[in-house]
């Protein structure tokens, strides 16, 4: 295989320690890339966290095994309140005007130094990865040099996705990845004159072993649980789910703990607060083993595009319990036939109820989810499909 | 030699054509290895951003221009003015700028339209505008007209205004070829097409090619119509029913409403055969420019600029009648009455008057279904949609008190005026019945 040319991906975070779904498969996919024998460069901020967009990484160039990692500072130089304005109408789904959608995406963060860099280099690149579409990196820097630029939206079906300022980065992009199906189908929804397009995927690691019992004996964990890893907040539904489980608690004796790890606070209500059990960031390692000692995995949200925690779980040998309100969700769970679904807190309550009362069936759902995983979601086949469309959309000297 | 430079200008992610004409020049200046900065009015992905509409905003740009070897400024009066300009609004804007050009030294301005309303007279505010712009180092244009009409307004020296090409940092965004280009629209390979894309507003005339194309879509020929419209103005709105209305009651004409990407502007003018700009009112126009980029014909109403603009070649019409012919001809329509075809009588008014009821009559005849469309539901749609008002005032800070007002009451009102008008357009549609109107049936 001709790998020749410098690819460019652009997150708006990039790093080891960074939360976040797109985030992650943007940088297995340059690092696998990279080892494949591409020149890869990460174009990035210098942000952790997509709330606040402080700059804890130190701006400027270093490589990162075999990746060269450029820096540019984020800035934020408003109060940001007009975009909390018109954000209220956007979710409220009224009619928001061209103006004020663009004004909404320039109040908030922007990357000056970055958007410049790729203007002076674009041409340098044989093609520029950006995602999610959401963010102003991926919508600024998208729009630079459009026919080389490969779009991995991340798309969710949320009122954002149906501004029209994003119009120009879907359809003018070179190519688009899509992580699932049902991504793929939202977006010609959206825009039906979509570009070249793949449906690639998201790959996993598959861990070498689990080791549950050290996960429990670790963080001091005893009897059944469900487990809820990823962003506590609003955009992925966990509060509803804190007032399901909470409400599930509530017809009975519901004998599963909730515990969960990732960003931000998790603010149970009093009457679960010594059910839910909040672990924060955790290693690699400790991850796999905490989805391995589950009963089963939680997935609240609605907005997803591939949901990778999803896969993790199934990988790990848990069954899934996962809002049916996404369309991934729900392809996932019936392609594989390894994931039940709940439409609201009563059909949650009663997956709970499921899984306490039938742990063996339960458990059982997720052999069908791991072969699942294997079958379709490694990085090897996962990077042999966009490689083929780099080659196919991008060839030299296009 | 490298040097120091300060853009003033709308920019990028803005989707505006002066910040795509901007973005490109920056592009071409860094790429010569100068050192370019960027100041918007609005944060975008530029540098700095000051609010040049609000009272500071002329004395905060004169703190930020110092130090640099150049600044260049894409001026256009809505970057600088907030409508309604009063004297006094012009004489404040106009200082502050004075002084920002003085305290910037080497100040040029890319002048892409101007105003010349106010600036005779003693009056401070004429004073001021005439001071300003001739405190300007170097200013340029797109056209010779335009050149000689800011000299005389300003009475700013001529040999400091120079003309610079309107497409000069232009560049192709696709490398489609024509039969790609229509695989990728799904345009059929075979068919005659024209193309008039942009903005769609009033001024642009959108209107006036859909009536000159009138029967030609009988004869196989196409007009597509691609845009969006930008602001929240009722006119614009009223304009843009009115156009899908006669879109939809003329054969082979189809509207294609939407934001579109640079690449997609490209590839529609790649993949037609004519481009239709049926201007009222331009003062250049950038489509103009990248039709040429790309080698495709241009049939234009001769206003503003655009004469100066055009290459030779470029089909200029001066009216209706006329875009119809040019239309007809670049189609190989070889059916044309002799009365098309002969030129407008010249000294007697009768003769103009007959004339031009020939041809208005002829326009009705090609699309008689466009003037049909009526009239049940025309009281209603004369009503216009419900709008918050602007929230501007020229009384000093009551803007910025409106805009508040705007902001905290939106998450209440927004729904409510979406919910009227929705209902409008139901009893629109109620009274057109499902078929549509009559002259839709």
């Amino acid at each position: 295989m001709e790998r020749v040319g410098r690819l460019a991906f652009v997150p708006p975070r990039y790093g080891a320690d960074v939360i976040g779904g797109a985030e992650t498969v943007m940088r297995e996919m340059a690092h696998g890339l990279a080892e494949r024998g591409w020149q890869v460069d990460v174009l990035t901020t210098c942000a952790r966290d997509h709330f606040t967009w402080v700059n804890e990484y130190p701006p400027g160039v270093e490589t990162v095994d075999g990746v060269t990692i450029r820096r540019f500072p984020a800035v934020i130089s408003t109060p940001r309140a007009e975009r909390a304005a018109i954000s209220a109408s956007i979710v409220a789904e009224a009619r928001v005007s061209i103006e004020l959608q663009q004004r909404w995406m320039n109040d908030d963060v922007r990357v000056p130094d970055l958007f410049h860099f790729l203007l002076d280099h674009s041409s340098e690149y044989r093609a520029i990865v950006v995602a999610p579409y959401l963010f102003w990196p991926t919508f600024a820097c998208g729009q630079i040099a459009p026919d080389r630029t490969l779009l991995m939206p991340c798309l969710h079906d949320e009122p954002e996705a149906y501004l029209d300022i994003y119009q120009p980065l879907f359809s003018g992009a070179r190519g688009i990845w899509f992580l699932s199906a049902p991504e793929q189908d939202l977006a010609q929804r959206i825009h039906p004159q979509l570009p070249a397009h793949e449906v690639i995927g998201s790959g996993l690691h598959v861990p070498d072993r689990y080791d549950p019992e050290a996960f429990r004996a670790k963080y001091g964990i005893e009897g059944r649980f469900v487990l809820f890893a990823g962003r506590r907040e609003g955009g992925k539904n966990w509060e509803q789910l804190l007032d399901g489980f909470a409400a599930a608690s509530m017809y009975g004796d519901l004998d599963l703990k909730l515990v969960t790890m990732g960003a931000l606070e998790v603010h149970p209500p009093a009457i679960i607060a010594d059910k839910v059990v909040d672990l924060g960031f955790l290693p690699d390692d400790q991850r796999d083993n905490a989805f391995a000692a589950a009963d089963a995995y939680l997935q609240p949200s609605k907005y997803e595009s591939f949901s990778r925690t999803i896969m993790e779980a199934w990988l790990a040998g848990t069954p899934v319990i996962a809002n049916g309100a996404s369309a991934v969700n729900r392809w996932h769970c019936e392609r594989s036939g390894a994931g039940l679904l709940y439409d609201d807190d009563l059909e949650l309550a009663q997956c709970l109820r499921f899984l306490a009362e039938a742990p063996d069936v339960a458990a059982s759902l997720a052999a069908a989810g791991r072969q699942y995983v294997l079958d379709h979601y490694t990085w090897p086949a996962v990077l042999d499909q966009a490689e083929a469309t780099i080659l196919k959309w991008l060839p030299t000297g296009s | 030699m490298s040097e120091r430079i300060l853009m003033v200008t709308p920019y990028p992610p803005l989707r505006d054509g002066l910040a795509q004409y901007a973005v490109q020049e920056v592009k071409r200046l860094r790429a010569a290895g100068n050192d370019v900065e960027v100041l918007s009015p609005e944060p975008s992905a530029a540098h700095y951003h000051i609010d040049l509409l609000s009272r500071r905003g002329p004395v905060a740009l004169a703190k930020r221009v110092v130090g640099y070897d150049r600044v260049i400024i894409q001026y256009h009066p809505a970057v600088f003015f907030r409508p309604p300009v009063t004297p006094a609004q012009r004489a404040r804007v106009a200082a502050g700028l004075l002084f920002a050009f003085r305290r910037g030294g080497n100040v040029e301005l890319r002048v892409h339209e101007f105003d010349v309303e106010g600036v005779r007279g003693s009056t401070l505010d004429a004073v001021l505008t005439r001071a300003m712009w001739r405190a300007a180092r170097r200013i340029t244009v797109h056209t010779e007209s335009q050149g000689d009409q800011l000299a005389r307004a300003y009475e700013v020296p001529r040999d400091r205004i120079e003309v610079v090409e309107h497409g000069a940092h232009f560049e192709p965004r696709t490398t489609a070829t024509r039969a790609e280009a229509r695989a990728q629209l799904q345009l059929p390979d075979d068919a005659f097409v024209f193309l008039s894309i942009g903005f769609i507003q009033p001024h642009k005339g959108f209107d006036r090619a859909v009536r000159a194309f009138g029967d030609l879509g009988a004869r196989g020929c196409r007009l597509e119509i691609v845009g969006s419209v930008r602001p929240d103005d009722h006119d614009y709105q009223v304009h843009l029913d009115d156009l899908r209305a006669l879109v939809e009651a003329t054969p082979g004409v189809t509207l294609h409403e939407g934001y579109v990407s640079d690449e997609q502007f490209d590839t529609w003018i790649v993949a037609v055969d004519a481009l239709v700009l049926p201007y009222r009112l331009i003062w250049s126009s950038s489509v103009a420019e990248r039709a040429v980029l790309f080698g495709r014909p241009v049939i234009a109403t001769q206003v503003g600029g655009l004469a100066q603009q055009m290459p030779p070649g470029t089909r200029l019409v001066a009216d209706d009648g006329e875009l119809l012919l040019a239309m007809r001809e670049a189609a190989g329509d070889e059916t044309l009455s002799a009365r098309e075809l002969v030129p407008w009588p010249v000294g007697d008014r009768d003769r103009i008057q007959s004339e031009i009821r020939i041809r208005a009559a002829a326009l009705r005849a090609a699309s008689p279904e466009a003037a049909a469309i009526s009239s049940v539901s025309a009281p209603v749609r004369r009503v216009p949609p419900l709008a918050l008002p602007d929230p501007v005032s020229a009384r000093p800070g009551v803007s910025t008190f409106k805009r508040a007002v705007r902001r905290i009451t939106a998450w209440q009102l927004d729904p409510v005026v979406g919910q009227v008008n929705r209902l409008r357009h139901a009893v629109i549609d109620a009274l057109e019945g499902d078929d549509g109107p009559p002259g839709r049936r």
